[in-house]
């Protein structure tokens, strides 16, 4: 281990470290967007479009992170539809997490029972006031495990952005093993960067998870 | 719940910095002597799958191109079964170093940093770099480049290390495969792409409306095998080879197997090394 050498190369890995957060943590922000979405969907049985919602989450649960990124930043060129690498970084990242946010919010909606809503209405709340104040809290802290867990994947998934030029982590590291071949440093910059990406995440997704269900745990 | 969290922390860090101890412990010699490789049967050669016309799988699936016809020979003269292990640019020394191939004949430009990292021996073809770009904006100098303009390049290529030293203030885009760094240019993404020159001239050749604004920079290198640093016995082998292919002018016939349909008869003499003889590099090479 040279300390000059990491001591050189970590101003490149806090970039890398900025651009995965920033990519993946826009990824992460369409992902609860198109999750919640098609959760909702398919929870109430929207007609036609809980059909199209289908299609969509097993079409990206079933194809890789890397097929769709090579999918949106190669071939839709072709047909004139041209996105920077960041857009199709943060969108692909999005489109993949949203499929499994959607499950997640589902099984969270699914586990509150039926007559918590109909209390709810018979107290003279809206429909959005139920979902707002008395489904959706519930339904949340019942799926925080999966969404924390989604997260972290969603954040560990970056590490393939290489293919469409993008400097992450990964990317970052393997490029200076290339050009100055200084693998054990790289490589153990690398392994030290993401736990400090991850473990935050990881540490607050437990913290939140004991503060949403405290009624389970106990303070 | 508290002291179990901490707990799990300290377990990772502790795991993270095992990592940091470990790398002593696995470079007792990774590479396989002449007499190891023989022995075994099957020599383990690092060839690219995606630089036609030098290392490329052709529609058969098999191996072909400029690289691979001397991987053959080889294979053939030490008796041996060829095992391919296809590799990108960025991993060649790794691979070297980790020991999962013998030789790396995956158009391997001789350079000083890459030389301390892995043992290079005679060189059999020369290189320079190049800069091919669309011909409605054919980039002729690398200072005429605007400041949003990128320049694509394959990560762990000399074309890289140049511009990163010499032109610190181009926008590079990087990518890991040839495939992917071609799709790029022909899509749009990049005002120019620059690498090897032999590639470039290939590239504008084949594809329509491309043109190689730039035939040639930085300085005149050469391509050569390359083994596991310290790996003599293997070394000694390549280089008496080679020197011996040369008085049959083997490289002489690789071209016109391989390389001539792509460049023609006029660049037979400009990128052919034979013997591992470069004229006064030569010298340099065997030191």
């Amino acid at each position: 281990m040279e300390k000059e050498v990491i001591l050189q190369y970590l101003p490149l890995y806090r970039e890398a470290l900025l651009l995965t957060l920033r990519i993946g943590w826009q990824g992460v922000f369409l992902a609860f967007l198109f999750g919640l979405a098609c959760a909702l969907i398919r929870h109430r049985r929207v007609p036609v479009l809980r059909h199209v919602v289908t299609v969509y989450i097993e079409f990206f649960r079933n194809t890789p992170l890397l097929v769709q990124l090579f999918f949106l930043y190669f071939a839709l060129p072709k047909i004139g539809i041209r996105m920077t690498p960041e857009v199709c970084g943060s969108l692909g990242l999005g489109l993949l997490g949203g499929a499994y946010m959607a499950e997640t919010f589902r099984s969270g909606l699914e586990s509150v029972a039926p007559i918590q809503e109909e209390s709810a209405l018979s107290l003279g709340m809206t429909p959005l006031q139920a979902f707002w104040h008395v489904i959706l809290p519930q339904a949340f802290t019942a799926s925080v495990t999966g969404i924390v867990a989604n997260v972290i994947f969603l954040l560990k998934e970056t590490s393939v952005f290489s293919v469409i030029s993008l400097m992450d982590l990964m990317f970052t590291a393997k490029d200076l093993i290339g050009m100055y071949a200084k693998t054990l440093e790289c490589l153990t910059l690398l392994v030290v960067f993401y736990l400090i990406m991850l473990l935050p995440v990881s540490l607050l997704g437990s913290y939140l998870e004991r503060r949403l269900r405290y009624a389970e745990y106990g303070k | 719940m508290k002291k179990k969290q901490v707990i799990a922390v300290l377990a990772a860090a502790a795991f993270g910095t095992t990592f940091l101890g470990a790398g002593s412990a696995f470079a007792d010699e990774p590479f396989r002597t002449l007499d190891e490789i023989k022995e075994s049967g099957t020599i383990n050669i690092g060839v690219f799958s995606d630089k036609s016309p030098f290392g490329y799988v052709d529609e058969n699936g098999e191996y072909q191109g400029y690289d691979v016809y001397l991987a053959e020979r080889l294979g053939k003269d030490l008796g041996v079964e060829i095992n391919y292990v296809s590799t990108e640019a960025a991993s060649r020394i790794e691979y070297l170093q980790t020991g999962k191939v013998d030789i790396i004949l995956a158009n391997f430009t001789v350079t000083e940093e890459r030389a301390e990292e892995v043992d290079f021996a005679l060189p059999y073809m020369n290189v320079a770099l190049g800069v091919v770009s669309p011909d409605d904006a054919v980039v002729e100098s690398l200072d005429d480049l605007g400041e949003d303009d990128q320049v694509i390049v394959i990560s762990g290529t000399t074309a890289e290390t140049y511009l990163v030293k010499n032109y610190p203030e181009i926008r590079l885009q990087k990518y890991d495969a040839y495939a992917e760094a071609k799709t790029a240019l022909e899509n749009g993404n990049a005002a120019a792409w620059a690498n090897d020159n032999t590639e470039v001239i290939a590239f504008a050749i084949e594809n329509e409306g491309f043109t190689v604004g730039i035939p040639s920079l930085g300085s005149a290198d050469t391509i050569a095998p390359a083994v596991t640093k310290g790996n003599e016995t293997l070394l000694d082998w390549l280089n008496e080879e080679i020197v011996a292919l040369g008085e049959e002018q083997f490289f002489h016939a690789d071209y016109e197997a391989t390389l001539l349909d792509t460049y023609g008869a006029d660049y037979e003499d400009t990128l052919v090394v034979e013997g591992g003889a470069v004229g006064a590099a030569a010298e340099t090479e065997t030191e």
